[in-house]
């Protein structure tokens, strides 16, 4: 029996599988990187959390008390659907614009007779099978354990199965609209400004549609009941995650008459957005592809703006700067910030919602400062290990012509890249989060605590780090990223937790505050003297691996006359 | 003076630049030419300090370079055969980093990035991220960040690259200019006609080993051939170029 693949145009498939490994900035890697086992480390860090949410809701149900189901069963709904909303906008926003065509597109694929139909099916199939495999992947024990659960309060004995239906479907529908609502809207855009500010404006929007998904998905009440419903009715309205809430009542039959607009609302929600990305994607293929040769991809960085600030040596400057260009203009570190910024604006979201509603001055307590040290520490580390993600390697030729100093000043220079870019605005935020916190002493010695563990934080980030931010190969799939995620999250909560602990009754005495106030500068001291002098005798490095400039065709010993054949790069 | 002793790189146990020896002189402009894969820019990385050599010496002013590298690099500018660059940042940004990074003062420096980008005919791109130039633009930004420290060497690989007629002009004679006042020039080109007007002395490469290494008046009338391109058919090119094209052409016909 013929395979479906067999079935496509063989134009489509190898246009398929160029656009599936576009997914990946394959400038970005090293060439021992293994991008799979990337991808699937990844993908079982969703798993995880799938088979986690399903034995929760397992335990949970188990000791349900019999009043207590309906509300359960709203919650939890409500629960897997905006995750898995929040979800497909993480990846859409991950692959953002890789639907459209881009530069190398059409220069490399305008010439070839390929109909822009056929580029725009094999793009919407490539990034709908990641889009897929996210959702299938968070979704695949959830799945099953949910219309169980759902299933058995059933008064038919299809319950199962049409709980099982409404789910995936419902599922399916949520992130069709989000996805399909991120296409149209960047469409419109694409065809509505000139070729150089789309660009500008697509980055904004990017980062912009990040916090607004994040935003929502924390912020939005949860319905537990009609009467809930009719007092958070502005929710109700702007909320997508609880139309579709709605529409998987609907089609498992268990919706009250007074939410039926709700549904309707999902259902024309899906449409429009539908209508509105073929659209917008129909008419970017026929205009954009030809915009894109006729307008230049110059995108001014401001005309009459030249911001060179002296930051400490020209080489400190070099470096520092270089590195906040690269974050700032580059998709894939952006995106990596945005994510550290994610998790601290989950730290910050109560705080500043306890600060901004408390009428009167609050006392210090361990729960804020160990938000704070999280806050500092996440941002530290989470700076370091974007650090490691390059930038352009073939690039680096000129860092290593121009290294005119010793290893020791690289180190420093890192050093004030993570002092200015993690620490100072990690400080910064917690300071601002402490403007309502009394006694005034006890806060402006935790702050400077703070800064010294930042300080020390960065040091210990700099042991072994001999490169240039942003400039040496990364080696994604070698190092095992779903065990380092948990590890490093349990080993910052332990470290903030502890340090809290510490911290809190040292403050009341000026002792035994001066006491840890000496210790962490004294620590800091010895640490930035170690690193000092370990990297006197080390050497910048902008490969993890050295590479390979011969390519072995690996069909064993050659003979003599046939030895010019082998590849010199 | 430039100076390379018996160099070797090895690759896998195969030498790609094969016991290379010459001197480029200050003052005059040496062309390092050769068919692709006879290891010019091996030549090139190696005497950049990019890459290092097997055996053999690189000597900079009678010193071996890897005595001090770091102070033969301050004296040495580079144009590589790729326009390889930071694409998120604009022509300025770039100039200016690499200004940073050579130490050089910031008012010096910024008046020279100021002046190559006007001359260079940049000034008004000078904001817009390099990702949106042309090759010729970016060949240009490569030779202003090359040359913008008035270095002593300079070491053109492939220079000519994407560049328009106007500025191919601008660039020859800015070669003649910087080898008039004194520096060491060493150019790689496939340009056989460029390399001819350009330089007094090449150096001819084959499969890694020099096959010549004179100046051009006296290779002329050694090997009895009227041009440049003459000399390195008879030294470099193997293959019968009539029969390859003629083959090609039935190839596709076919």
């Amino acid at each position: 029996m013929p395979k479906l693949r067999e079935f496509l145009p063989l134009q489509f498939r190898i246009l398929y599988q160029q656009f599936l490994s576009g997914v990946i900035d394959l400038e970005a890697l090293s060439v021992h990187a293994d991008v799979p086992r990337f991808l699937g480390q990844f993908a079982s860090i969703l798993v995880l959390i799938s088979l986690s949410r399903a034995l929760g809701l397992l335990f949970a149900a188990d000791n349900l008390a019999p009043n207590a189901y309906l509300s359960f069963a709203w919650r939890g709904q409500q629960d897997l659907i905006s995750g898995t909303m929040l979800l497909v906008g993480l990846v859409t926003i991950a692959s953002w614009d890789s639907t459209f065509p881009d530069m190398r597109d059409v220069r490399v694929l305008s010439p070839l007779p390929i109909a822009p139909r056929m580029i725009l099916a094999a793009k919407i199939a490539a990034s709908a099978s990641i889009l897929g495999l996210a959702v299938v992947t968070l979704n695949f024990a959830t799945g099953i354990a949910w219309p169980i659960f759902i299933g058995s309060h059933h008064e038919s004995s299809l319950g199962f199965l049409r709980a099982l239906g409404a789910y995936w479907l419902t599922i399916l529908a949520a992130s069709l609209f989000l996805y399909c609502s991120v296409l149209a809207i960047q469409g419109l855009t694409s065809l509505l400004l000139p070729r150089g500010l789309f660009l500008v404006s697509s980055a904004f929007f990017q980062v912009a549609a990040f916090f607004l998904f994040l935003a929502v998905y924390f912020l939005q009440p949860t319905i537990t009941s009609v009467e809930m419903a009719s007092t958070t009715s502005s929710w109700l309205n702007w909320s997508p995650a609880l139309w579709f809430f709605a529409l998987f009542n609907q089609l498992n039959g268990s919706l009250p008459s007074e939410l039926y607009w709700m549904a309707q609302r999902a259902w024309f929600g899906v449409g429009i957005s539908i209508g509105g990305a073929i659209a917008a994607l129909a008419l970017c293929y026929v205009r954009t592809m030809r915009k894109m040769l006729e307008q230049p991809d110059l995108v001014s960085g401001g005309h009459s703006f030249d911001w060179t600030p002296r930051l400490g040596s020209p080489l400190q400057s070099a470096v520092v700067l270089f590195s906040f260009r690269s974050i700032l203009r580059s998709r894939q570190h952006r995106l990596a910030v945005a994510a550290y910024a994610a998790l601290v604006f989950l730290i910050v979201l109560p705080w500043l919602h306890i600060e901004l509603s408390s009428p009167t001055p609050l006392p210090l307590t361990p729960d804020f400062l160990t938000s704070t040290f999280l806050i500092v520490s996440l941002t530290v580390l989470g700076l370091r290990g974007i650090f490691s993600l390059p930038i352009s390697l073939t690039a680096n030729w000129v860092l290593r012509t121009t290294q005119l100093r010793p290893t020791e000043k690289y180190v420093a220079a890192t050093r004030l890249t993570l002092l200015l870019l993690g620490v100072a605005p990690a400080w910064l935020i917690a300071a601002m989060l402490s403007t309502r916190l009394r006694p005034w002493h006890e806060v402006a010695k935790h702050l400077l605590v703070l800064a010294l563990v930042g300080w020390l934080l960065a040091e210990v980030a700099l042991i072994n780090f001999y490169k240039v931010p942003f400039t040496c190969s990364y080696l994604p799939g070698k190092v095992h990223i779903q065990v380092m995620f948990w590890c490093a999250m349990v080993l910052l909560a332990a470290f903030a937790i502890t340090s809290a602990e510490v911290e809190l009754p040292a403050l009341h005495s000026n002792v035994r505050s001066s006491l840890v106030i000496v210790t962490l500068a004294a620590c800091g001291l010895a640490l930035a003297a170690l690193n000092h002098h370990r990297a006197k005798s080390a050497q910048l490095y902008f490969e993890e691996f050295p590479p390979e400039v011969i390519t072995s065709l690996g069909i064993g010993p050659l003979p003599q006359h046939t030895r010019s054949a082998t590849f010199l790069r | 003076m430039l100076e390379l002793r018996d160099v070797f790189k090895y690759y896998s146990g195969i030498p790609a630049v094969n016991s290379v020896s010459f001197s480029a002189r200050p003052g005059e402009v040496t062309g390092y030419l050769g068919p692709n894969g006879s290891g010019k820019t091996t030549t090139m990385k190696m005497i950049t300090g990019l890459i290092e050599m097997s055996s053999g010496e690189v000597r900079f002013e009678g010193k071996p370079i890897q005595d001090d590298l770091i102070s033969y690099k301050r004296r040495m500018g580079y144009v590589p055969e790729e326009p390889y660059l930071y694409h998120h940042l604009s022509g300025l940004e770039y100039l200016t980093m690499v200004a940073q990074l050579r130490n050089l003062p910031e008012r010096e420096a910024s008046e020279r990035i100021d002046g190559l980008l006007r001359l260079l005919m940049l000034y008004e791109d000078r904001h817009a991220s390099i990702s949106g130039y042309s090759k010729g633009m970016r060949q240009k930004i490569l030779i202003a960040a090359a040359i913008m420290h008035n270095p002593e060497l300079v070491l053109l690989d492939e220079p000519f690259s994407g560049l328009d007629v106007a500025s191919a002009l601008v660039l020859r004679s800015l070669i003649r200019e910087l080898a008039a006042r004194g520096k060491v020039v060493l150019f790689s080109s496939h340009e056989l006609d460029t390399v001819e007007r350009v330089c007094s002395h090449v150096v001819i490469l084959h499969r890694g080993k020099v096959v010549a290494d004179d100046s051009i008046e006296h290779l002329r009338s050694l090997m009895a051939a009227p041009t440049l391109e003459d000399i390195f058919s008879q030294l470099a090119v193997e293959q019968d170029i009539g029969a390859i094209s003629r083959q090609i052409a039935d190839l596709i016909h076919a």
